[in-house]
């Protein structure tokens, strides 16, 4: 049985690199983005599989082998609710406290007057970022942390050494969860490594999205300078949580950097300059990139096409599949387009019309990987899924 | 304030070595280990930090 599995992970394996690197497998490889789905379908409350990994898991385990994927991540409920806890973070509600312990854990961006990085602080961002997280930042993003000159507390101890083990914690366990994956479904890890862009951090984690769009207007040079500050920092994380193997891409999430989030002069001016060096420093050392395109992201497609060719992956969320198609096809794996509304609200028939409709659209020649339009929620009914993991393994043959 | 300008902190991290060794007696032993040692712990606080900003 076991080498049954360690032949299966090898099959599948290669199914899902050949696919990354825009080559033609055997058939098209399934590696669905499954989080809060994980949990209902193995009879878990969204509080449960966020505050114990361990559950989520053990929800992604059976997730993967009950439908058979070739790929999934060891846990896509990312967030650990009980490390943010451990650090005190504010910016999560959390399943079970603040909200429903049948809803997934949100994200809380402060109002502008909050903002956890004030508009005349960009200068010391830029000066040293790291110094400026520790000693700016975290006392303001946590509820324990004294911040500098202040005295200092039992909590504020606490909350570094509860925060560091738990993350430790937390870091070492992925690998034993790749192990299990490997040998109990033979599922392959489908990504490995963090990255995201200078612009999107300073409107997700420091000014908000509404004082960023404030500063653009009114310090573009200021949010430009801290940026660059940034990049080398973002490609630092990103390099040293990456696959040493080079099999499998960096999850790159993409946020709010496009249009009509940001103008288009901000996306050429600031968002680009500042990412597109880390995408291509990265694939120097063989790292290619997943881009979780959420949303859309049509506006600045030809500026992806630029890129080395295989460098990424680009993931489609409610973009135009037949623009994607065209513009970017010939130099790189694509993934997702079928949206999660369908997978929520419709039927396996429509679901099925769905992917035959991706598959014939952009899948006819290789180089596609199957998945939902964005991440799997516990809104997504268990017989869609089916039906887009069957549909692909019966249609999806090359 | 001092006007002059800082160079920057590499990626990595926190509290450079060549700092943290003036705080020390003159070093009589490997400094390479030292420094190695010094780093790798650094490297942890600075992977502590910036996962928090982007990963949680």
């Amino acid at each position: 049985m076991a080498q049954d599995k360690e032949a299966l992970y090898h099959e599948r394996l290669k199914r899902y690199t050949t696919a990354l690197r825009n080559g033609k497998p055997d058939r098209i490889p399934i590696r669905p983005f499954v989080a809060e789905f994980t949990a209902k379908y193995a009879g878990y409350t969204c509080q449960q599989v966020t505050h114990d990994y361990r559950l989520a898991f053990a929800a992604a385990r059976k997730c993967a082998l009950d439908f058979d994927w070739d790929a999934v991540l060891g846990n896509m409920v990312y967030v650990w609710t009980g490390l943010t806890q451990a650090i005190g973070l504010k910016y999560y509600g959390v399943p079970g406290i603040d909200v429903s312990a049948d809803t997934g854990f949100q994200y809380r961006e402060p109002a502008e007057e909050h903002a956890f990085m004030k508009a005349d602080e960009y200068d010391a961002l830029a000066e040293d970022p790291t110094g400026f997280l520790f000693n700016v930042w975290l006392p303001r993003v946590s509820t324990d942390v004294a911040p500098i000159g202040a005295p200092s507390t039992y909590r504020n101890n606490l909350s570094f050494l509860k925060g560091g083990m738990a993350m430790m914690d937390y870091f070492a366990a992925f690998g034993p969860q790749n192990e299990l994956l490997r040998k109990e479904c033979g599922t392959v890890s489908a990504i490995a490594g963090i990255l995201k862009a200078p612009l999107d951090i300073i409107a997700d984690k420091l000014r908000g999205y509404l004082g960023l769009a404030e500063d653009l207007m009114r310090r573009p040079e200021k949010v430009l300078t801290a940026c660059e500050a940034l990049m080398p920092h973002l490609l630092h994380v990103a390099r040293s949580s990456a696959d040493p193997l080079n099999e499998v891409p960096i999850g790159f999430w993409m946020h709010r950097g496009c249009v009509p989030f940001i103008s288009k002069k901000h996306f050429e001016n600031i968002f680009w300059p500042t990412l597109r060096p880390i995408i291509e420093e990265l694939w120097k050392s063989g790292h290619q990139v997943l881009f979780y395109a959420e949303g859309k992201w049509g506006h600045h497609l030809e500026a992806f096409a630029q890129l080395p060719e295989h460098s990424i992956v680009y993931h489609i969320d409610q973009d135009d599949i037949v623009k994607v198609h065209r513009v970017l096809k010939e130099k790189f794996c694509l993934s997702g387009g079928i949206p999660n509304s369908l997978l929520s609200f419709g039927t396996p028939q429509q679901v099925r019309d769905r992917c035959k409709l991706v598959i014939d659209t952009i899948g006819r020649e290789g180089g596609y990987i199957m998945d939902a339009s964005a991440i799997i929620q516990n809104d997504a009914k268990s017989e869609n899924i089916q039906a887009m993991t069957d549909f692909t393994r019966e249609y999806g043959v090359y | 304030m001092n006007d002059e300008k800082k160079t920057p902190i590499p990626p990595g991290i926190c509290i450079p070595w060549e700092e943290k060794a003036k705080e020390l007696p003159k070093i009589i032993g490997d400094e390479q280990q030292l420094r190695q040692i010094w780093e790798e712990n650094e490297s942890l606080a600075y992977t502590y930090i910036w996962h928090c900003l982007v990963s949680f």
